[in-house]
């Protein structure tokens, strides 16, 4: 059966309130704050963001901040943790009557791929494992981009950072495979995980909206193009993103107590269209074209989604 | 020595241009020494480089406080103050702006105290590279015009550099040859060389042990971002063509910064003082109804694929 979104069907139920706000200081045409943004029309203002040191750091640089809720600021592996203590005094102070039941709020970590897939992964871990009552928002831009795009284990085979550099040694840039968090965080069978991407605006507001019914972590895993890390001018940003999904690298997914669907089955162009238009890929081109590599990548995309409709 | 400090906006190549003076000045047989100032530096946001020229060993370290040559990336930048543009310029101080207008013009409009000198380098890379892109080869080459480096050095610095970075072989000897006519066009002022001119030594603070409740930094506002304006940061802005606009809601929809809102006849609002010029609205534009135009006086100048 196919997936259907029951309450997006169309673009202009976005929400028109805006609950981020202009003004903040990240990079222009920036793909986390436009999933962010995108989320929040959903999330609202009662909410409380716990954010792990990175990119988003600049959302809330003092003395400004673009939220109406709050926002609270905590080292890159220990977020999930703050969450939890946010949380708990939330419940003891509500059962106590010392907060009306009407002021809770709803807990969202913020968190860039360096502190979600290695720094903060074992708070994740304790925090899911405890049945945390929270929403993890991952803003993934495949490595460490606040300070200039150094390797994460987020960050995939080929491409190139300033960390894994194309060398004689190494002509791929990076070795590594990108880490599945989606399936590790899976495997603590959490009520609710999906991977969304901006481009796909009603896909992503159907997730976050569908979350809500569930007690529990709701983990999130969003596609973050980075014009700034990845080397493309930042107005290619939706364009990088809609190719990251019609490839098959970035699958649009939920998993519901673990039973996984994927909500767009794309036509998967060939990959190379994705890896062309970035400059972090550029050396699997020029000066000699490195097919040995490129053919990795779509072997790996391929095989992925075998047996997947 | 020379001590050379680079102003532009993030994205806009000021640390590279400053790495291809010092790798030029390097390559002719000079010390050199060159360093961005680095902290949450974004697109679009000011960035400082400094590159640091002698014939000995350079002492000094760190910022460039009174700099014989200042480059200046985006004009717009002289009216911000926190840019810090003009610090210790003095009347000897060479200062080369990126902009449309003449040195006289500018000198007339801004009051500079130091001798300017300017060329249009965003037009010339519009008109060469048929796109936006960054000027640094642009720039580096001017810096290195003005400080009395060889073409050939430079041209050397340019491959170097952007190679480094990763570009193409093809945008690199385009680079190589914009850079080179910008060297031979920028109007001549020459820069004096003068005796080092260190900081004074920074008094250490030994910081004071407050209750957290006390020494954290707390915002106590809600949603004051929008105080702080960010429409600076463009170098093109998206401008509506009424017409040609069918309402789709898209670009509403794929603004990261949120900056578009829907007016109730389904037309997009563009919050200028908060646009930082990503140009998304513009890419995504179904029926071309936003375009591109370059921050200043004159017609559109660009426009997306």
């Amino acid at each position: 059966m196919t997936w259907q979104r029951e309450t997006f069907k169309k673009i202009k139920q976005i929400p028109r309130e805006e609950h981020v706000l202009p003004g903040t200081a990240l990079c222009a045409g920036c793909g986390g704050l436009e999933a962010l943004r995108l989320a929040a029309k959903v999330l609202g203002d009662d909410v409380i963001y716990v954010n792990a040191a990175g990119c988003f750091t600049m959302l809330a640089a003092y003395p400004f901040t673009p939220f109406k809720g709050s926002w609270l600021y905590t080292t890159m592996g220990s977020a999930p943790a703050g969450a939890q203590g946010v949380r708990d005094a939330l419940d003891v102070l509500i059962a106590k009557g010392r907060l009306p039941e009407r002021e809770n709020l709803k807990v969202v970590v913020l968190g860039g791929d360096g502190s979600t897939y290695d720094m903060a992964l074992s708070s994740t871990s304790g925090a899911i494992t405890r049945n945390l009552d929270f929403y993890y928002f991952c803003y993934d831009n495949e490595a460490y981009g606040n300070t200039g795009a150094q390797l994460s284990s987020a960050t995939p085979y080929g491409a190139r950072t300033t960390t894994s550099p194309c060398s004689l040694q190494h002509p791929s840039g990076t070795m590594q495979e990108k880490k599945d968090i989606f399936e590790i965080w899976r495997a603590h069978k959490p009520p609710y995980i999906a991977t969304v991407a901006p481009r796909y605006p009603l896909d992503l507001e159907e997730k976050f909206s569908r979350a809500a019914q569930f007690t529990g972590p709701k983990l999130f895993l969003a596609l973050a193009a980075c014009p700034t890390g990845w080397l493309y001018d930042p107005g290619e940003t939706p364009e990088v993103a809609k190719l990251a999904v019609e490839t098959g690298l970035w699958p649009l997914k939920e998993a519901v107590n673990g039973a996984v669907t994927h909500t767009y089955i794309p036509r998967r162009r060939p990959v190379e269209e994705y890896l062309k238009l970035q400059g972090r890929f550029r050396h699997l081109f020029e000066p000699t074209r490195q097919d040995e590599v490129i053919r990795h990548i779509q072997a790996r995309v391929d095989s992925y989604w075998q047996g997947i409709s | 020595m020379i001590a050379i400090r680079f102003h532009g906006r993030g994205g806009q190549g000021a640390k590279t241009a400053s790495r291809i003076l010092g790798t030029a000045a390097f390559l002719e047989g000079f010390v050199a020494q060159d360093s961005p100032i680095y902290g949450a530096e974004r697109r679009g946001a000011p960035v400082a480089a400094f590159t640091r020229i002698d014939k000995k060993p350079i002492r000094e370290r760190g910022l460039v406080a009174r700099p014989h040559l200042v480059m200046i990336g985006d004009a717009s930048l002289v009216q911000d103050p926190a840019a810090r543009v003009l610090d210790g310029i003095d009347e000897r101080t060479v200062v080369f702006v990126n902009s449309p207008l003449t040195a006289e013009q500018f000198q007339a409009q801004t009051s500079l105290p130091g001798r300017v000198t300017t060329l249009d380098l965003t037009e010339t890379a519009l008109q060469q590279f048929g796109k936006r892109s960054a000027i640094s080869a642009l720039l580096g080459a001017v810096a290195g015009r003005l400080v009395g480096l060889q073409e050939e050095s430079i041209r050397e610095a340019i491959a170097r550099e952007l190679a480094d970075l990763g570009l193409a072989v093809s945008a690199i000897a385009r680079n190589q040859a914009v850079g080179v006519a910008c060297y031979a066009a920028v109007p001549m002022v020459s820069v004096t060389a003068g005796p080092p001119q260190p900081f004074p030594p920074a008094a250490l603070q030994v910081p004071t042990y407050e209750s957290p409740t006390r020494g954290t930094a707390r915002i106590s506002a809600a949603g004051n971002s929008m105080l702080r304006e960010t429409g600076g940061w463009r170098t093109f802005r998206p401008v509506l063509v009424p017409d040609k606009c069918n309402g789709c809601w898209l670009c509403f929809a794929y603004c990261p910064d949120g900056v578009i809102s829907m007016t109730k006849e389904d037309r997009p609002v563009i919050d200028y003082a908060h646009c930082k010029g990503c140009q998304i609205c513009v890419h995504e534009c179904p029926t071309e109804a936003l375009v591109a135009e370059r921050e200043k006086e004159g017609g559109v100048a660009w426009k997306a694929k």
